[in-house]
Parts: C-alpha cells; sequence; structure tokens
C-alpha cells in the first residue's frame, strides 16, 4: 500500500510586503500562525547587505539599481536555502518581505515596470499575498529604509522621505489594483 | 525641479555629439579564458597613451564595492548561477555608474577588459536564459568597439592549465559537477566559447585570431581603432547616460 503523503499538501507560500520591517515581521507571524507550520524568511539572510553597510564611502554609493540586483541575489540565496526546501518538505513559508517591497521602491526610484518585472520572473508567486500598509515614523531598517539611506539620489531631488512615502504608495497602488 | 528622462536623454545626446569636443569612447575586450586579451588590452594602452589619449581601464568583477561580497561567497562556492549572475550585474552595474560613464562624460577613453558580453556567455553557458540575463544589463551601455579575442577550447585549456588551476567557478565544477578542475574547465569553456561565437555575430564583434602572434595581433587592433574610432555615438546609450545623469552628484536629501 502507498502512504500518503499529507504534508505535501500543506506546502504554501505566503507573501507579506511593506515598507515597515517591524510591522512586516508582525504580520508574517500572524499569518504563519504556528511556527511549527512552517517559518518566516527574512531580508538579508545571505548577508550581502550587512556587508554593504560597512563598506568604505570611497567604493561608491549604489544606485537604486544596484540595491536591486543586490536584493533579487540575496532573494535567490533565500530560495534555495529557506523557501524551496521548506516547501518540498510540505511546509509553509512566508517570506517577509518577497518581491512586492522590491518591486514597489524600484518604481518609487523610477526604474521601469518591464525591468523589474523581468528581475524576478525567477521567483514563484506566492499562493497569498499580503500588504502591509503601516508605517512607523522615520523607517531606519529593512530593504526600504536602507536602500533610501545609502543610495545616490535615484531619482534626483528626491528627499529620503519621499522615496519611502513613494515606495509605501506604490505598494498600495499593487494591490489595490489587483483587488 | 526634477529634469525629466526625455531632457536627460537630450543633453546626453547634446554632450556626446558635440563637435567641437573630443568625445568619450568605450572599447571592449571580450574573450575567454587564456585568449591573451588582457596582453593586448597593455600593449593597446601603452601605444594609446603614446598617442595621447587619456586612457581609463576597467576590468570585470572589481568594483570596490561589490567585488568583496563576491569573494567571499566564491571563497565557500556558494553561489547558484542566479546569485553568480546578479551579483556580477550589480559589480558591472556600480562600475558603469562609478568608473565607465564618468570617464566618458569627461572624454576619455575606457578600455573594459571584459564586457557584460563576459556575463552573458558564462550566464547562459551556466544554463540561464540569455533573454533574463541581458535584460539584467538594461539600460544596455554599448561600446563604440568590441574585440572578440577567438580560440579554441583546446587553446585555452592548454594556456590557462599551463600556468595555474582553474579555480572552482572559472572551472564551471558549479554547473558540470565534474571533480577535476582541468576536465571540468574543458568541458565548460567549450560551452562558453560557444555562447561567445553565438554573441560575437548577434552584436557584431570585431573578431581577432588570438592563435596569430602577439605582434600581428596588437597591429591588427591598432588598424582596426583608428578605422573605427570615427564612428557616430549610438544613440542607444542615451537611456543609460540619462540614468546616470539623474543620479549623479547629489546625495539623497535627508
Amino acid at each position: 500500500m502507498t502512504k500518503a503523503r499529507p504534508r505535501a499538501a500543506k506546502a504554501r507560500l505566503i507573501a507579506v510586503d511593506g515598507v515597515d520591517p517591524a510591522a512586516v515581521l508582525a504580520e508574517a507571524r500572524a499569518a504563519l500562525g504556528s511556527p511549527a507550520r512552517g517559518g518566516i524568511s527574512k531580508w538579508d539572510a545571505s548577508g550581502v547587505f550587512q556587508e554593504l553597510a560597512v563598506a568604505d564611502r570611497e567604493a561608491g554609493a549604489p544606485s537604486p539599481r544596484t540595491l536591486l540586483l543586490l536584493y533579487a541575489a540575496d532573494l535567490a540565496f533565500r530560495l534555495r536555502w529557506q523557501i524551496r526546501p521548506a516547501l518540498s518538505e510540505g511546509r509553509t513559508v512566508v517570506a517577509a518581505p518577497y518581491v512586492d517591497t522590491a518591486i514597489a521602491f524600484g518604481r518609487a526610484a523610477g526604474l521601469k515596470p518591464a525591468w523589474l518585472t523581468n528581475l524576478f520572473r525567477f521567483a514563484p508567486p506566492a499562493k497569498e499575498r499580503r500588504v502591509v500598509h503601516a508605517r512607523a515614523a522615520g523607517v531606519k531598517d529593512g530593504f526600504v529604509g536602507f536602500s533610501s539611506d545609502r543610495m545616490t539620489a535615484g531619482a534626483a531631488g528626491r528627499t529620503r522621505r519621499r522615496i519611502v512615502d513613494e515606495t509605501a504608495a506604490q505598494l498600495r497602488h499593487r494591490f489595490d489594483r489587483r483587488d | 525641479m526634477r529634469p525629466t528622462p526625455a531632457a536627460l536623454r537630450r543633453s546626453a545626446r547634446a554632450h556626446f555629439t558635440d563637435p567641437t569636443k573630443r568625445r568619450g569612447l568605450l572599447v571592449a575586450f571580450e574573450g575567454p579564458d587564456g585568449s591573451g586579451k588582457t596582453t593586448q588590452r597593455k600593449l593597446f594602452k601603452t601605444w594609446l597613451k603614446s598617442e595621447g589619449y587619456d586612457v581609463v581601464t576597467t576590468k570585470w568583477n572589481s568594483s570596490d564595492l561589490i567585488k568583496p561580497i563576491i569573494k567571499s561567497r566564491k571563497a565557500v562556492r556558494a553561489l547558484s548561477p542566479e546569485e553568480f549572475s546578479l551579483l556580477h550585474g550589480a559589480d558591472f552595474r556600480h562600475r558603469v555608474e562609478q568608473v565607465i560613464l564618468p570617464a566618458l562624460w569627461e572624454g576619455k577613453l575606457v578600455i573594459a577588459d571584459r564586457f557584460l558580453f563576459t556575463g552573458l556567455a558564462r550566464d547562459v553557458a551556466r544554463g540561464l536564459d540569455l533573454d533574463w540575463v541581458l535584460k539584467l544589463y538594461e539600460p544596455l551601455l554599448w561600446p563604440d568597439l568590441v574585440f572578440y579575442f577567438a580560440v579554441s577550447p583546446v587553446t585555452s585549456g592548454k594556456r590557462v592549465t599551463a600556468m595555474r588551476m582553474p579555480n572552482f567557478y572559472e572551472a564551471g565544477q558549479d554547473v558540470t559537477q565534474v571533480d577535476d578542475p582541468v576536465e571540468s574547465y574543458q568541458r565548460f569553456i567549450a560551452r562558453v566559447i560557444r555562447e561567445y561565437e553565438s554573441l560575437a555575430l548577434i552584436f557584431n564583434m570585431i573578431t581577432v585570431d588570438a592563435e596569430q602572434s602577439i605582434g600581428d595581433q596588437h597591429r591588427q587592433i591598432r588598424q582596426l581603432f583608428i578605422e573605427g574610432q570615427q564612428r557616430a555615438w549610438s544613440d542607444w546609450n542615451a537611456d543609460a547616460v540619462a540614468e546616470w545623469l539623474a543620479t549623479k552628484g547629489n546625495g539623497t536629501e535627508r
């Protein structure tokens, strides 16, 4: 008799996106429910941005496009080591953040949607997508806060706060359109 | 007020087509390991300087910001083909913005020892989709001249292994699954050269027979450069320059 594999049926990728990493993490925990169901895959699991943070100033500030290529490299790492293995074991993975935050940031910085869509073509679609609109004043951490702090002007003349606000607005727009 | 992308493209065109100034030129040297392009690049640079050119050289995977990130991951053999591709794409973009475009804008001659075609050939040889990889490099910056140093896989293998043992990624051991670096290199470089040869046709590179003597190659390159440097600035580059103009100078206001 063949044994059924009930756990495989429960495999589920949930994406939680937003500009405020604390609010995103809280929503990710809520989406996961019990830790026994699976886990949360967070930004910079590969440590790329941690290394970027300690780079010499003389190395030059990265542009939004460079930061997004690095975000995609980090996401490829998360998919390989965290997300795909857990899904193959029939577990739930909450990717917090996933691709929508990065795409919204890219749009806020003036990059074309076609380039952003192509960049993340390797990432499988999430079964469920959630967005967190909450935003603490002066978001410092997470991809959006980190990038807004360190990047070249990106869209010259835009203030840091405006980049964060526009990213939040782009996220709202992406999800409103979907609804 | 922020200039529009169209206004920035106009500025780029006006700058690079100004007939009163010597415009910046970008010359790329491409080819597999062991094709002798670095030797030719050095000879070419020496000659250009003697001719009065202000020359800047940029090498593959050399940005101060991204190179350490790639190096630490290569050391522990931790890169998948996608990560390898994306990190090299990031390194390239950073050099375009920090080294290549500023030098071209100042009217200098930039020699690129490997350009984006290296990324394309290696990534496709690793099994990635050409269209996906090519788009990572957008907005594209096309060199004025691309010299492709053509050698056979056997010659490349002989020249490289005569000097040193190819490293893990150079030998393509991440994708061949072959334990012997020399054997893996031989298999992998054959794939890379096949991709290069397609790219050389698609992108109209100037093929140099890198099995000729060093002197013959150098004379050929000089001649081809003299003929090719008069080419008009490619308007395909307007987007890349406009994006750089939008980012340069101003740090994000706080």
